[in-house]
């Protein structure tokens, strides 16, 4: 993928502590969701990027062709031929004040490179309808794989929260 | 020889600043203007602190792990956010061994203010050097 068309990648945060700042979508069900896949692709990390993430996170750059692992957030979801607003798009949510981090679950075979066009693919694994006395939310995970050359060299597994009106 | 209980040397980020949320959001093409607009967040209680993205606290937890056995020693890192961290805080990332078994170690670690909240919480596995 060219950097030049990079898609749009919101990074999600934890939810906001106090609940009159939470905002929500319509209340609508996602299984129709389960097993979907993602189109796929191909995405290499370029040096240049490499470098300012690592400066971004606030420790000294790496050896030479080795990644800084936070790569993991976005390389997968790009690669995979996805935007974020596509994500929101499928969970029928309505914006990312409308949206939580829940988890992330990252597992590394080997270390990421510079210069390697991984293979990504995934899909959407679950979802599933929680609530609390103060709230609703689809609780949506999806897994994506990066591969070089039939490898698997890391599997990300990321859980959101979709906040639901009652 | 690392053992259950031992502490994982802290990474210590003195004070979480805008600009690296600034850059962060230009690399990720990210629109959220918490990240990068102190209007925003008036708007949301926060009084004009910006709302460091999740990613770069995981990034802060993945620098102690590094500094501790290596660049390439991460085979894997859940974690969960419980709160937000926000420009001006200090945190620290810290962590614990909770098993070890053969070359790997399974470790608790969390990143922490100095008042003790812990904003992201998790588990890692980290390949141990043979040094």
């Amino acid at each position: 993928m060219s950097t030049d068309s990079l898609p749009v990648v919101v990074a999600l945060s934890a939810p906001f502590a106090d609940p009159s700042q939470w905002r929500y979508c319509r209340p609508v069900s996602l299984e129709h969701l389960v097993g979907h896949r993602f189109a796929g692709g191909e995405r290499t990390i370029e040096h240049w990027e490499n470098f300012l993430l690592t400066e971004v996170c606030g420790g000294p750059q790496l050896e030479e062709g080795i990644a800084h692992p936070v790569h993991l957030f976005h390389i997968p979801i790009d690669g995979a031929g996805l935007t974020i607003a596509e994500l929101f798009d499928l969970a029928e949510a309505e914006g990312p004040d409308r949206v939580g981090l829940e988890s992330y679950d990252w597992e590394y075979f080997e270390p990421l490179r510079e210069d390697v066009a991984y293979r990504c693919d995934g899909q959407i694994q679950s979802v599933i309808r929680r609530g609390s006395d103060e709230k609703d939310w689809d609780e949506l995970v999806f897994a994506i794989e990066l591969s070089d050359e039939g490898r698997l060299i890391a599997r990300v597994t990321n859980t959101w929260q979709i906040w639901r009106a009652r | 020889m690392t053992a259950v209980g031992d502490e994982i040397p802290a990474w210590r980020m003195a004070e979480v600043r805008a600009e690296p949320m600034q850059t962060m959001a230009a690399l990720l093409r990210d629109p959220n203007p918490v990240h990068w607009d102190r209007a925003s967040t008036h708007s949301r209680g926060l009084e004009g602190r910006l709302v460091n993205q999740g990613p770069i606290n995981v990034g802060y937890l993945a620098n102690m792990l590094m500094q501790w056995q290596g660049p390439t020693c991460i085979r894997r890192l859940k974690v969960q956010f419980p709160d937000r961290v926000l420009d001006g805080d200090e945190v620290n990332a810290r962590g614990v061994v909770t098993g070890v078994d053969s070359d790997t170690a399974l470790c608790e670690v969390w990143l922490e203010r100095p008042d003790g909240s812990r904003p992201v919480v998790g588990q890692a596995t980290v390949q141990l050097s043979r040094s």
